[in-house]
């Protein structure tokens, strides 16, 4: 019987799925098996759409149709948490499985610290995550970095530091350091990302560590809470699931890449936040990046910590209504609300129209909050330093909790 | 379990119906409802990335003022009505006005936001059922004149490059185009390029969010833009910057242009701009390897509009600056579908693909396609013409999307036009204030009930795929038409979906001949020419030769002429339009966002700081002001971004900018007035 902080090597016994997905396909196999035996109600799974480069969010209630959400889209860059609160009510009225990769779950701690999402109603299956490259520069990359026409690509994968890509008549790899160097390869937040191993999931899992005889057909499985070892074991009591111990070696494979992962992102953050400059200097970068903004209120609508009803940035006692340039305030705000629950998801800078680097600017100043309150976002139901959270009785009831228990926060 | 059953979660991906960008988004639909716009990162346009309108279009769609169901008038009121009995009216009155009057005695009007099917099948059903040319769009008050204009001096009236393209520019020249208001996403390339660190030159009376974005930005006087282009030439000639061999090899007229140009040496008193700074523009365009031209509304909306885009042509022939990545003359289209509904022939002179009308052959090919005769090869009478002739000899119209009263200038003699028609039916999605003047209101469906298509400004032909099914009895635009032509006994109108009303638009136009829908499926899609099925598309216009019979760019010698209307003492100030980020046209849509309405809730107008002071007038005041046409009122808002004398309305509210603005026509294109007439301006006295 596996238990909570317990590692594993495990298969689906579908064949079908098998095929379909990769490395294993414990993922789908353990989402397939929670919807078949009505753990959860329904899975929210990502599926390609027009082609690989465009990941589209999908919700599967019959698991027969599971498969369609099987094998990984490096280019799919969709935040999960905040379309859990957006769409299905933050799960508070139904059981929902679903895949996340570390932004997604850190995303979800928050969103539960604000009681939009309810945790206990998720079964979390957690990805490793090494970053993900936004859909049109990864076709431009794969065109002028690969010479490939991207059309033709059947498949990507990040592996070993490397952009690999399977097209008709070859495959061919450029490592990240490279793409980067110029441009390309991931998303900056991405870069800079630490959350590569999302252990606040149920269960996390991915390729890295996955050693031996099993390489490339074998999930790796780290258990990571009572509700994640249920299911593991279900399904591999019902023959869903086949698993074994993971090796020790596989263990220290997976655990240096981790490490390898955290030191690149400690570069990046050095060179990004450094970037900015120090005291008015970076005030004044951030001032005249922001000066573009269009109040499209997309940073807003994506960011997995915003929920307020009533936004700040709507009292026109603080930012008047109608003007472009749209007032500092409006930015400061954000920075106030945000900066110290932020987890550098990157979706504010997506999907921002005018090009202004918002998350590399929060995660410049949550990073500097971390350093002097030491409270790190998005890893368990601590409490954020600054931000709202609704009535002192809801912070009282949660930092009692003291760890990443998760409780119904939803029942009165 | 939970307690509730998991709603379902659809991506349907489809294209903005706001301006002419075309970008794309995600409409989110669960339990068959849309419930919001996600990212569509997947697409080459915008990357997923959204303005404040893109993101909140979904917002209108299940607006409770939808129109449902057709509306008749009995007497002062309208009553609703069976879609046969409204169909069967409309048939019947449409027949006998064409057999009493005549092909002339119709006019036919269709919105630029519709998706190019329903364009393309109403000029059908005017020019099969009533041998009409008298159709148009809404392309005559905002991008006629680039038709026209690029037509001209090109060969073609569209866009010579994409959007994307300025990235590879060394410098980018806007000239009249507030792109990041009115066109956000073009908007966000020029930040993109600034950026990259290309020099950009805002050329604008105001400065605006653009402005803002430039390393030069130049003020001049209003409308003045020939004197000031022309002014540009002479010194770039004069210092013989101007590139010799593209001008020998590819165009002609230079002579013609030469010497016109020789008089604008010093245009001061004209433009208000030092000729040392001419000359110092002049020699940054010149001096660039690739320089753009992008330019908007401020260059076509006057009554020099035509002449004002050849000049923009002029310029950048001029430099060579034409043919390749990094270069050309590009009109920002202002709605979605612009470009298309000028592209399927909804328009008075020529067929879908720009064929023209009055060549015999061409007729004689549509005849054919259509299986009729007797298609009329005379020119149509143009959008605003159309209203002047309201009661003679145009006596039944026929509005699809558009909204006449507020968004025509000169509101009060649209109304008084409008009342003179026998017969007015509008199609439209709102009740709007056009809609009084109506005998039958049907209910259209909107974008995101419907499939079709929309081309952007940069001639890329983006899918609009349906998410919702319509409201009440509403019905996709074209197949009202389907149902018409059934009604009329009219033959070639069999049409299932909008992909056959496409197809059937195939057949019969060369240029789009090989866009099929097939390759339309992912969301780099394709841009027009494209002539057959293994074509790429053309991003890129002219690059071997132009597009005119002859293959050449031509070069126009052209005068600065003065608007038609200027300040003088008893109107002392010049009034500029414009559009606001928060909101689109006559506000139908955007008015019903929260967001949007919260942003502007109702109109204001921009006033010199220096002016509000002579007038004792304070920021957020309301005041009164008057043109020869109408009196309005409205907030002031005192800012130094307007120089004195000079104030800047949007356009998007009814007793609002077009009360005031001139009917006056540019000879060539037709279009009116709408950036510049004169106004006093006068503070309200608070009853004593």
């Amino acid at each position: 019987m596996a238990a909570k902080g317990e590692m594993f090597y495990a298969w689906t016994t579908n064949k079908g799925l098998a095929e379909k997905a990769e490395c294993g396909g414990a993922v789908t196999g353990l989402l397939k098996y929670a919807l078949e035996n009505k753990i959860v109600d329904a899975v929210l799974a990502v599926k390609k759409g027009k082609d690989l480069y465009d990941a589209v969010p999908t919700i599967i209630t019959d698991p027969k149709d599971m498969d369609q959400t099987a094998g990984s889209l490096h280019c799919g860059t969709l935040l999960m948490s905040k379309l859990v609160k957006k769409y299905f009510n933050g799960a508070n009225t139904m059981k929902l499985g679903i895949t996340i990769k570390g932004c997604d779950a850190m995303g979800l701690y928050e969103l539960a610290k604000r009681k939009q999402v309810n945790l206990d109603n998720l079964v979390m299956i957690g990805v490793n995550c090494g970053g993900s490259v936004s859909p049109v520069p990864a076709r431009k990359m794969i065109a002028e970095k690969f010479g490939v026409d991207p059309d033709k690509v059947h498949k990507e994968e990040i592996d070993k530091g490397q952009f690999i890509i399977e097209y008709e008549g070859g495959h061919k790899g450029i490592s990240m350091d490279e793409l980067e160097e110029h441009g390309f390869g991931r998303r900056t937040n991405c870069r800079r990302c630490k959350m590569k191993v999302p252990r606040q999931a149920d269960i996390a899992c991915g390729n890295w560590g996955v050693i031996g005889e099993k390489a490339g057909k074998a999930t790796f499985v780290e258990i990571c809470s009572e509700k994640g070892a249920d299911l593991f074991n279900r399904a591999v009591q019902s023959g869903a699931l086949q698993a074994e111990k993971a090796p020790d070696a596989g263990i220290a494979v997976r655990g240096k890449v981790e490490k390898a992962m955290f030191k690149l992102a400690d570069k990046w953050r050095e060179k990004d936040f450094k970037g900015l400059g120090e005291g008015a200097a970076r005030l004044k970068t951030i001032m005249v990046d922001t000066s573009r903004c269009i109040k499209c209120y997309s940073c807003i609508d994506q960011c997995p910590i915003c929920y307020c009803v009533e936004c700040s940035t709507k009292k026109p006692y603080l930012v008047p209504p109608g003007e472009l340039p749209v007032p500092f305030m409006f930015h400061m705000i954000r920075f106030v609300h945000i900066s110290d629950s932020c987890v550098n998801c990157g979706q504010c800078e997506e999907a921002c129209p005018m090009e202004i680097r918002n998350s590399l600017y929060m995660h410049a100043l949550q990073s500097d909050l971390e350093k002097m309150f030491g409270h790190v976002p998005g890893v368990d139901m601590s409490l954020p330093v600054l931000a709202l959270v609704e009535e002192p009785t809801e912070r009282a009831r949660l930092s009692s909790t003291g760890s990443d228990q998760i409780y119904d926060i939803f029942k009165k | 379990m939970g307690e509730a059953k998991p709603p379902s979660l659809k991506y349907v991906p489809t294209t903005c119906p706001y301006c002419g960008v075309g970008c794309g988004l995600n409409l989110v639909v669960q339990d068959e409802k849309l419930v919001g716009v996600e990212p569509y990162r997947r697409t080459p346009v915008n990357e997923g990335k959204l303005c404040p309108k893109g993101v909140s279009c979904w917002e209108f769609v299940q607006s409770p003022d939808r129109l449902t169901k057709p509306l008749i008038r009995k007497g002062d009121k309208f009553e609703e009505a069976s879609w046969d009995e409204a169909l069967d009216l409309i048939a019947k009155k449409f027949r006998e006005t064409s057999e009493k009057f005549g092909p002339k005695s119709m006019g036919f009007q269709v919105s630029c936001r519709t998706p190019n099917e329903d364009c393309y099948i109403m000029q059908k059903w005017a020019r099969v059922a009533f041998k009409t040319n008298n159709i148009d769009n809404c392309a005559r008050i905002c991008h006629g004149p680039s038709v026209a204009g690029l037509s001209l001096s090109f060969g073609s009236g569209a866009a010579t490059n994409p959007f994307e393209d300025v990235l590879n520019s060394d410098l980018i020249l806007i000239w009249g185009s507030n792109a990041v208001e009115a066109h956000p996403l073009a908007g966000r390339r020029i930040a993109q390029a600034k950026k990259k660190g290309i020099p950009i030159i805002v050329i604008d009376p105001r400065y605006s969010p653009t402005a803002r974005l430039a390393d030069t930005w130049l003020r001049f006087n209003p409308s003045t833009h020939i004197a000031l282009a022309n002014s540009m030439m002479y010194w770039i000639i004069k210092e013989g910057k101007q590139d010799k061999e593209f001008i020998e090899k590819r165009t002609k007229g230079f002579e013609d242009l030469k010497k016109t140009v020789e008089k604008y040496a010093d245009v001061e008193s004209i433009t208000g701009v030092p000729t040392e700074k001419v000359k110092e523009i002049a020699s940054k365009y010149a001096a660039a390897k690739n320089a753009v031209i992008i330019y908007c509304l401020g260059i076509t909306e006057l009554t020099t509009g035509t002449d004002n885009v050849r000049s923009l042509g002029n310029l950048s022939m001029l430099c060579g600056n034409i043919g390749r990545p990094g270069v050309g003359v590009n009109p920002l289209r202002g709605q979605n579908n612009v470009q298309g509904a000028c592209d399927m022939g909804a328009y008075p002179n020529v067929y879908s693909g720009y064929q023209k009308c009055e060549v015999p052959e061409n007729r004689a090919k549509m005849e054919k396609a259509w299986g009729i005769t007797g298609l009329p090869d005379w020119y149509g009478v143009t959008l605003t013409e159309q209203i002047n002739q309201c009661g003679d000899p145009i006596k039944a119209m026929y509005i699809l999307g558009l909204n006449p009263v507020v968004s025509y200038p000169d509101s009060n003699h649209v109304m008084r036009s409008l009342d003179k028609l026998d017969f007015l039916v509008i199609q439209d999605i709102f009740w709007t204030e056009s809609c009084e003047y109506a005998d039958v209101v049907l209910p259209g469906a909107c974008f995101a009930e419907k499939d079709g298509t929309f081309t952007s400004g940069e001639r890329r032909i983006n899918r609009v795929r349906k998410a919702v099914d319509p409201p009440g009895e509403a019905k996709a635009d074209w197949e009202v038409f389907v149902l018409l032509a059934k009604k009329m006994g009219l033959k070639g109108f069999d049409f299932k979906s909008a992909e056959d009303v496409w197809n059937d638009m195939r057949a019969c136009t060369p240029s789009m001949f090989g866009a099929i829908y097939a390759k339309m499926e992912k969301p780099e899609s394709v841009h027009w020419p494209c002539p057959t099925e293994e074509h790429p598309g053309t991003p890129i216009l002219h690059k071997e030769k132009f597009s005119a019979p002859d293959g050449l760019g031509t070069f126009f010698g052209i005068e600065y002429r003065p608007p038609a209307e200027v300040a003088d003492a008893e109107y002392p100030f010049t009034l500029m339009t414009g559009r606001l980020i928060f909101h689109y046209h006559t506000r139908t849509q955007t008015d019903r966002c929260a967001t949007l309405h919260y942003e502007v809730p109702e109109s204001y107008i921009q006033i010199n700081t220096e002016d509000a002071r002579q007038l004792n007038i304070q920021h957020g005041e309301r005041i009164k002001v008057a043109s020869r046409r109408g009196e309005i009122t409205t907030l002031a808002r005192v800012t130094d971004d307007v120089a004195p004398k000079v104030l800047y309305m949007s356009m998007h509210f009814d007793k609002g900018a077009n009360t005031l603005t001139n009917t006056a026509l540019d000879p060539m294109s037709k279009m009116p007035e709408l950036k510049h007439c004169a106004i006093k301006v006068e503070k309200i006295q608070e009853a004593s």
